[in-house]
């Protein structure tokens, strides 16, 4: 952990105004119009500019926004890292982390796979803790084992070993890739403790929120698709709405599931609407959805009641997260040949 | 920061001075240092404010988003509490 003063003025200042900068929903309703071509070419006059200009020449259609989208949301949180100090970068950094855990995922696949280390390069979001040089080492070694080398001293060192054992036994990359999210959402909530009340409870509620969503997600997954696996194995500690007898008990029933979130009082006032619809055998997609849209819009309420906290940089962090995500749902949707109000089912709009 | 510091030092001094006049069965400070203090103190409290608009200033310069003259502004807003301190001067 970093000490020292942190700067949340500082930081909360740049991040608002390029919050003010993102896509309307008026931008939004132009886009879903557009082929890929014009949205690149929308894109060229927004903050997307350099991206789309430095990758113009080498990719075009789908994949230039793919990218251009990849780039732009790696440079905006790398600068968050490089404005935050003190206790605000500690706090910023844990977040962030999930794209080094995205980036691991890839690299380790990629030389599963034995990819070209070009291509996986391009794959990348340069966004998390782990510095471009240590990354580029990662991608170009040839073995698994050497990865775990290079990360030795980093949070996923330990996990990784031992799910290296699991690996080679196995050959399935399952382990490795449960071990990056394990260390991810375990380093998420450390050394924070439970504070009750202040900007730093809401952070710790708001991360909670975050592990108790992926749970929910994947107990509703579950559920669903009826499959036989151990919910156990997907648990993630340190959520407030189910802990793993609940999950072990609710998953062979879909209704109770639903209920058990519906009677949570954190959450089952501020997801009615979404519960609603999951109730109605809707798609589980639209409950993905509401639960973004909900974690996004408390975000928002946060960074107006606490202003110097870090909850606005959260904020920004969800909301560039979305905008990216929707404005690739709307390319590749328009790609595969959706019609408008398919798409717009897709995007997460506040 | 460093005139405010100035300032203290000779409010220290002027708070010796009291004591001793204390003594003589006079006020424990008299009203000229009393308003020293007051004036002090305010320039304390408007520093510390304009540390966090200034920050946040030179933030929003950066991305553009407002035009110098009105940070210059902003920054210096609380430095109107150090004006209404000096009145304690004249009464």
């Amino acid at each position: 952990m970093s000490t020292g003063a942190s700067n949340p003025e500082y930081v909360n200042a740049r991040v608002r105004s390029r919050r003010a900068a993102m896509l309307s929903d008026e931008d939004y309703r132009k886009l879903i119009r557009m082929g890929p071509s014009e949205i690149a070419r929308f894109m060229e006059e927004t903050e997307y500019e350099r991206e789309i200009n430095a990758l113009g020449t080498r990719f075009s259609g789908v994949d230039l926004i793919e990218y251009a989208l990849n780039r732009n949301l790696a440079k905006h949180f790398d600068d968050l890292l490089e404005w935050s100090e003190g206790q605000l970068y500690d706090r910023v950094v844990r977040y962030l982390r999930k794209f080094d855990v995205w980036n691991l995922k890839t690299i380790i696949r990629g030389i599963y796979t034995d990819s070209d280390p070009e291509e996986i390069s391009t794959d990348l979001i340069r966004a998390g803790e782990l510095d471009d040089g240590t990354i580029d080492r990662l991608v170009e070694v040839d073995s698994i084992e050497d990865v775990i080398e290079i990360l030795e001293g980093t949070i996923f060192a330990e996990q990784l070993e031992d799910a290296y054992e699991e690996f080679e036994e196995s050959g399935a990359l399952v382990p490795l890739e449960n071990a990056l999210d394990r260390a991810f959402y375990e380093n998420l909530l450390e050394d924070l403790g439970r504070p009750r009340e202040g900007p730093e409870a809401k952070y710790v509620e708001f991360l909670e929120a975050e592990i108790d969503f992926l749970n929910a997600r994947n107990a509703l997954r579950l559920a669903r698709s009826g499959a036989d696996l151990d919910p156990a194995a997907y648990y993630i500690d340190g959520g407030v709405l189910f802990d793993e007898s609940d999950l072990n008990r609710l998953v062979g029933d879909y209704d109770a599931l639903v209920d058990h979130i519906a009677e949570n009082k954190r959450y089952g006032d501020r997801l009615s609407g979404a519960l609603d619809r999951l109730r109605d055998a809707d798609s589980l997609i639209q409950f993905e959805h509401a639960l973004d849209a909900a974690l996004l819009e408390y975000a928002d309420t946060l960074s107006s009641v606490y202003p110097t906290s870090i909850s606005p940089v959260l904020s920004f962090i969800l909301a560039k997260e979305r905008e990216v995500e929707n404005i690739r749902a709307i390319a590749r949707g328009r790609e595969v040949g959706l019609d408008e109000n398919e798409i717009e089912e897709e995007l997460v709009i506040l | 920061m460093a005139l405010v510091l100035n300032s203290l030092a000779e409010n220290a001094v002027a708070l010796q001075e009291g004591g001793t006049a204390a003594g003589n069965g006079g006020p424990a400070i008299e009203q000229g240092a009393a308003a020293a203090l007051g004036i002090g103190l305010a320039a304390i409290g408007a520093g510390y404010a304009e540390r966090a608009i200034g920050a946040s200033v030179v933030g929003a310069l950066a991305e553009d988003s407002i035009s110098p003259g009105i940070g210059i502004l902003l920054t210096v807003l609380p430095e109107t509490l150090v004006i209404f301190a000096l009145v304690a001067l004249f009464v």
